[in-house]
């Protein structure tokens, strides 16, 4: 049960880490980071279960995390909603104006 | 006792299949709205998953949080930002993306590698000889126990952060009066200086 929940969320972090630096759409990319977020929550949830079930700090710690990625979510979409009203594109690749 | 046991390994397996395929689709599928409810459903899967890691409000705040706030908004920007005339492009698979899919590939290889061969065991029976003898009190007061006294400051600094980051979201997505009145000219002299 234990290795089967870490397995599972190196799986979840590794399938996040190749949508993050593959995708070409800024939005796809924010949800490969929130799939990135999510597996770091199970790992903290399932040690705190396993090995610190008297107090949780895991659990206190991810709901920490949580608050964080909610923050990091809006401020996200609120970039990629001026950039596209600026320039009229949401892929990557397209965005170069902090580059020279 | 032996029953329940079935039971609970049945639903972790249709658990952990949904996060696994639909992680998949998010990441693979070309039509991004697809992505987006896929990710809502990867995130219903996971507070599941919390449930049965007896972490069950923070399966509460996932679904609250994640589902009901941070997907609905990917929902919204999915909607407000996309081109109709993008939505069925293909992203080509190029070079780049055998080297990725290689890279993590391999870092899992490894993390589950390296997953498997730690003695968990020993760590876990330490810890459980300690544990087992009290009577497990309630979650949610634990929760509010440590907050409120050992993690007061952060708790705090996290009601301020979530505070500016709103309004900073708010400030940035604004539509300003000025850029808004001379928006073309500013694009064409955009393009003009590209």
């Amino acid at each position: 049960m234990f290795e089967h929940v870490l397995i599972l969320s190196s799986y979840l972090f590794c399938i996040g880490f190749y949508g993050l630096i593959t995708s070409r759409n800024m939005v796809r990319a924010l949800m490969c980071l929130e799939l990135i977020f999510n597996a770091i929550n199970i790992n903290f949830v399932t040690f705190s279960n396993f090995l610190d079930s008297q107090e949780i700090k895991g659990e206190v710690f991810s709901i920490f995390i949580i608050a964080i990625a909610a923050a990091e979510a809006a401020i996200g979409l609120s970039i990629i909603l001026v950039l596209y009203r600026n320039g009229r594109s949401n892929q990557i690749n397209e965005f170069n104006l902090l580059k020279w | 006792m032996n029953f329940t046991d079935s039971i609970r390994n049945s639903i972790l397996v249709i658990i952990e299949a949904g996060i696994i395929l639909g992680s998949l689709g998010v990441v693979s599928l070309s039509n991004i709205i697809y992505s987006a409810f896929l990710l809502g459903f990867v995130f219903i899967c996971i507070a599941f998953l919390y449930l049965t890691l007896n972490a069950d409000f923070l399966s509460a705040a996932q679904i609250l949080i994640y589902v009901g706030a941070v997907n609905v908004l990917i929902v919204f920007a999915v909607m407000l930002i996309n081109n109709p005339k993008e939505i069925k492009t293909k992203e080509p698979w190029n070079i780049s993306n055998n080297i990725s899919f290689f890279l993590c590939t391999s870092l899992f290889v490894s993390l589950s590698f390296t997953i498997l061969k730690t003695n968990w065991s020993n760590l876990y029976s330490i810890q459980h000889s300690l544990n087992i003898l009290d009577q497990m009190p309630s979650n949610i007061r634990l929760i509010g126990k440590n907050l409120l006294t050992q993690f007061l400051i952060p708790f705090e600094l996290l009601s301020l952060l979530l505070l500016l980051a709103l309004i900073g979201a708010i400030t940035i997505a604004r539509r300003d009066e000025f850029i808004e009145a001379d928006d073309s000219e500013t694009l064409d002299s955009k393009e003009e200086s590209v």
